[in-house]
């Protein structure tokens, strides 16, 4: 009985160091595929418009509620204290450092990081990845390397957007909810949130997106069986980057002045 | 061209190549036979140094292939083109594309016209003129390999791999897949290596025979001897037999 217990902890610690050796891996070989950059122009384009552009209607209908939800429940004691001169700030503070990096990048791991991972999956299986191989294209630098930076870029810029239109958001959720006029909102916004609370939460995205390309890539590459073995990497990438953003946040959190 | 000694090759920990030592000349056609999970798509994929031997020596055209690390593998990749088992078209491409990668890839500066120009006429070779703008996922099982064979074929390598080119196909389409790579090899004169679970139509179409079973090859020779071959796995196998080793 024991015996089994240990069994199956040693079991599960050689698996997440099999996993995270193999994330580490992929990390060496597309720094090696940066330093100096070589890699496909066309494919990191494709990349961008599809994980990028087809993501825009998500992030916008999120970040518009997150911002929307984030007055929802102060409106109660904004009332209550008559703190209306503390919601642009709270709102700001909240979405721009916090809210919206973490809400954001668990989106996109949801939307881009997991279709990610069951498209290279799906090559896998279908030997599209020995076909590159056998065509003497490196899979790294023709696959791995646009998306990763596809994803750190693209959920850095939609994290822009996604502030911008949860400010509005909650700009207009509390003239409706809190009686806070958009000019008393902005007063208390731009007086108080400051570029530093910003680039703060930018730092975060782009951390968020570099761990869901890696993650999602992979789970991809080493996918080993057939649509069974594709839906347990897109599982897998997805708990993965879930707890590599909440893990990645506490650490910048603190790091981050 | 190429020269297998005493090839051995484990997955998983698992052999699945046990000492294959095999030769084959250049302008020659081999058929690959066995039964299922014998190791003949995995001795394809070593010949292509997608897979590296633990054991054994492997020389393409003069090359130690599993002495050369990964980038130096373009120069003989170059003389191989492969149609995998399922296919492989690239879905993010269309049909004209994915049959002019592997020409834009081993000519970068090839302009644009030439380029599709090759590509159409390789897919009017193939009898899918039209079908140039369509994806992988609108075509039939028939014309996925039709353009597979394309693509491998584009290059006009010296060395052609294919691997099940006729595997769910009707007799009609495997006939004319046959007949296709027939006039393939007869004009650029290409050393052919064929994987079919088809044997009577694969007989037709090569020279020699290779046997695997389990990794290790059984026969070794020419198609005319296949069936006085005494070894009892070869004897079932070929003979369609239910009573025997397999």
């Amino acid at each position: 009985m024991a015996g089994n217990f240990f069994a199956a902890v040693g079991a599960s610690v050689l698996n997440l160091c099999a996993e995270v050796g193999g994330i580490l891996t992929l990390l060496f070989r597309v720094l090696i595929c940066l330093l100096p950059p070589r890699f496909d122009l066309d494919e990191t384009w494709r990349n961008l418009h599809k994980m990028g552009v087809r993501s825009v209607p998500i992030i916008v209908l999120t970040a518009f509620f997150t911002g929307g939800i984030m007055v929802i429940q102060a409106a109660v004691f904004v009332k209550k204290f008559g703190a209306t001169s503390l919601v642009g700030w709270g709102a700001g503070y909240a979405v721009f450092r916090e809210i919206g990096p973490m809400l954001l990048g668990l989106m996109f791991s949801g939307r881009v990081g997991s279709n990610n991972t069951a498209e290279l999956g799906t090559m896998v299986v279908t030997e599209q990845i020995d076909g590159l191989r056998a065509l003497s294209i490196d899979p790294v630098r023709y696959l791995i390397v646009p998306r990763v930076l596809s994803m750190i870029v693209m959920l850095f810029l939609l994290t822009i957007l996604g502030d911008v239109v949860a400010i509005v958001g909650a700009a207009l959720f509390g003239t409706v909810l809190a009686d806070v006029s958009l000019a008393s909102f902005w007063v208390s916004f731009s007086q108080n949130v400051h570029v530093a609370d910003v680039t703060h939460g930018l730092i975060k995205a782009a951390v968020f997106g570099f761990i869901v390309a890696l993650t999602s890539c992979h789970f991809g590459i080493t996918v080993k069986g057939g649509a069974v073995g594709v839906g347990r990497a897109v599982n897998n990438a997805v708990v993965a980057a879930a707890l590599g953003i909440v893990l990645s946040d506490y650490l910048l959190t603190y790091a981050l002045p | 061209m190429i020269h297998c000694d005493g090839l051995c090759l484990q997955l998983t920990h698992r052999p699945v190549l046990a000492d294959v030592t095999w030769h084959i000349e250049a302008g020659s056609v081999w058929g690959i036979i066995g039964p299922p999970a014998s190791g003949k798509s995995v001795l394809a994929k070593t010949l292509c140094g997608l897979f590296t031997p633990r054991q054994g020596r492997l020389i393409v055209d003069g090359v130690d292939l599993p002495g050369l690390p990964e980038p130096d593998r373009v120069r003989v990749r170059r003389k191989m083109g492969m149609l995998f088992q399922n296919n492989a078209l690239f879905d993010f491409l269309r049909v004209l594309e994915n049959v002019a990668f592997p020409l834009a890839r081993q000519n970068p500066k090839m302009p644009q016209d030439e380029l599709v120009a090759r590509a159409q006429e390789r897919l009017r070779a193939v009898g899918l003129s039209g079908s140039e703008e369509k994806w992988p996922s609108e075509l039939s099982g028939g014309m996925k390999k039709r353009v597979g064979i394309a693509r491998a074929t584009i290059c006009n390598a010296p060395v052609l791999i294919y691997d099940e080119p006729t595997a769910g196909l009707d007799p009609v389409t495997t006939s004319k897949i046959y007949d296709l790579l027939t006039g393939l090899r007869q004009k650029h004169a290409s050393t052919v290596i064929a994987i079919s679970s088809d044997i009577p139509a694969l007989r037709h179409f090569v020279d020699h025979i290779l046997f695997l079973h389990q990794g290790r090859i059984r026969y070794c020779g020419p198609e005319s001897g296949l069936e006085a071959c005494e070894d009892p796995v070869v004897y079932q196998f070929v003979r369609g037999q239910t009573e025997g080793p397999l």
